[in-house]
């Protein structure tokens, strides 16, 4: 069985944790341990310090290790000039072996909205740039509504959802947008890969642990053993994910 | 890669689990359940058989659970926890919810409470959903009843709550010495206190519940208390019992450890 994680993230956070993965190689070095192949990695300061310092440091970070990580950006909105414009800045992803983004509009006091980000999400969903949203709560949940109504056929991928409940958040809009997807790190409801997969298939559910906030060994066995067909089991665990990076034109 | 266990490479536990989903030499209690409808969560599987199916593939032999009805719906009270207890005997005992809320109708089930020791392990309380400090009078009888006869109280706990902190539980710990509190979620995110709590007072222990898999917490809890101390839980059907798992074979604690975790503690808890 291949994994392929998709949310995962380097370097110190702002509130401690207990256990960390300040560098490549302590997520390497966790990965190799887990048995994970590969990672759609983040760096942590693009949360908690700066987008632009956080690129930065993802960007050196995963340099030397092209064949297992593939980074993860985060954007703003563009008006105030601190990142590239679009065109250049899907430029420096495809240098950089950068191939999805992030965006924490409320950390960073903007919208995701065609008034703000409009020509930068433009880009995003004609490149079927992967666009990572983290849902925890109704106010980062409207916010994910808000962006697909206006940008329907954005490559969506929600992610630490919180444990509990959000069935009744995400299954809307994986029904009403062909181009969302739900990541497991925090999707740990008993028969809940079984119901997802039973009502909307495998192809929308993306295999991540949210790893260091998380170990990885938890999504890892509930996924090997979710009663769901052989090949669902590995397009969740690495195969929905390799495909939708691939589908990204950078 | 070279193929090898995955998870906890040359841990024939691990591969176990990773092959079957369970493991014949290292059976589960889980202490923490619940069953039923829930307001914030759709349950795929909520009702007794399908829980039972979910146990059965993580090896769980045995679940103590309070229903959701117990704790939310008082004129429903523990009764259909009781049903399901008679429906599954060898797999389910439920613990006796108490709602402080209403004395009478909690009052009214432990008088029945002795007679039915098939059905009931203990009683569980839930503060901070109720809103009632664990140290309020309102808790007393029940904490009395419960000290009498030694029983296990279940209560939830949560890192900084005014309801069912580390602060409380210290209260009630210290007057009532003949109870064992498993302090469901550990005081979540306050490990410190958790540690401490579990320290002083020996009638105390951690319980795992929706905190497994977060990384570092139950190697903390291991190595500062011991694995003596910390119980499998995973308020089933809330979380899947094969993360609870995979999240232990995650941590760097020893195979020694997952088995206390596991089966052992529990096993003298409910004097298995």
């Amino acid at each position: 069985m291949r994994f392929f994680d998709c949310n995962c993230f380097i370097g110190l956070p702002a509130v401690g944790m207990l256990k960390p993965a300040p560098g490549a190689a302590d997520l390497l070095a966790a990965m190799d341990r887990s048995g994970i192949e590969q990672a759609l990695v983040w760096h942590v300061v693009q949360r908690d310090y700066a987008v632009p310092t956080g690129n930065r440091l993802l960007t050196e970070a995963i340099a030397g290790h092209r064949d297992r990580l593939t980074g993860c950006w985060s954007i703003m909105a563009p008006q105030t000039g601190e990142i590239p414009p679009p065109d250049e800045l899907f430029g420096k992803m495809a240098e950089a072996n950068v191939r999805a983004l992030r965006a924490f509009p409320d950390r960073n006091r903007y919208l995701l909205r065609p008034e703000a980000c409009g020509t930068l999400l433009d880009g995003i969903v004609e490149r079927r740039i992967p666009l990572i949203l983290a849902a925890q709560g109704a106010g980062q949940w409207q916010t994910a509504y808000d962006l697909l109504a206006n940008y329907p056929r954005l490559v969506c991928v929600v992610s630490d959802m919180h444990v509990w409940g959000t069935d009744r958040w995400f299954r809307p809009l994986v029904e009403t947008y062909e181009h969302v997807y739900v990541e497991l790190s925090e999707y740990i409801l008993d028969g809940g890969v079984e119901a997802f997969v039973q009502s909307y298939g495998a192809g929308r559910l993306l295999f991540g642990t949210g790893f260091p906030k998380w170990d990885h060994g938890g999504v890892m066995l509930m996924l090997r053993h979710a009663e769901i067909a052989e090949e669902d089991r590995q397009a969740v665990a690495a195969g929905n994910l390799e495909r939708i990076l691939k589908e990204a034109r950078l | 890669m070279k193929s090898r266990t995955p998870i906890r490479p040359d841990s024939e536990l691990a591969a176990e689990f990773w092959q079957k989903g369970r493991s014949d030499r290292c059976p589960i209690y889980d202490m923490h359940g619940h069953m039923g409808e829930w307001y914030g969560i759709y349950f795929p599987r909520m009702e007794p058989a399908d829980m039972v199916r979910s146990m059965d593939a993580a090896g769980v032999k045995r679940l103590c659970f309070s229903h959701h009805a117990s704790l939310l719906a008082p004129e429903l009270g523990n009764k259909p926890a009781v049903e399901a207890v008679r429906a599954f005997p060898d797999r389910f005992r439920a613990y006796l919810a108490v709602n402080p809320h209403y004395p009478d109708i909690a009052r009214a089930e432990m008088a029945q409470f002795d007679s039915m020791r098939d059905i009931y392990t203990g009683l569980k309380f839930l503060p901070d959903y109720h809103g009632v400090k664990l140290s309020d009078p309102r808790y007393k009888f029940a904490l009395d009843f419960a000290d009498e006869r030694g029983l296990i109280v279940l209560t939830h706990t949560w890192g900084g709550s005014q309801q069912d902190g580390p602060e409380q539980v210290r209260i009630i710990a210290q007057r009532h010495p003949r109870v064992r509190f498993l302090l469901g979620h550990s005081f979540a995110y306050d490990w410190d206190s958790a540690v401490a709590v579990v320290r002083e007072h020996p009638n105390t222990y951690l319980e795992l519940t929706g905190i497994l898999g977060m990384r570092g917490v139950v190697d903390l809890f291991c190595e500062k208390v011991g694995s003596d101390r910390v119980l499998f839980g995973t308020d089933l059907p809330w979380f899947d019992q094969q993360q609870a798992v995979g999240s232990l074979l995650s941590s760097s604690i020893t195979e020694d450890d997952i088995h206390n975790i596991c089966h052992r503690n529990a096993e003298k808890l409910l004097d298995l």
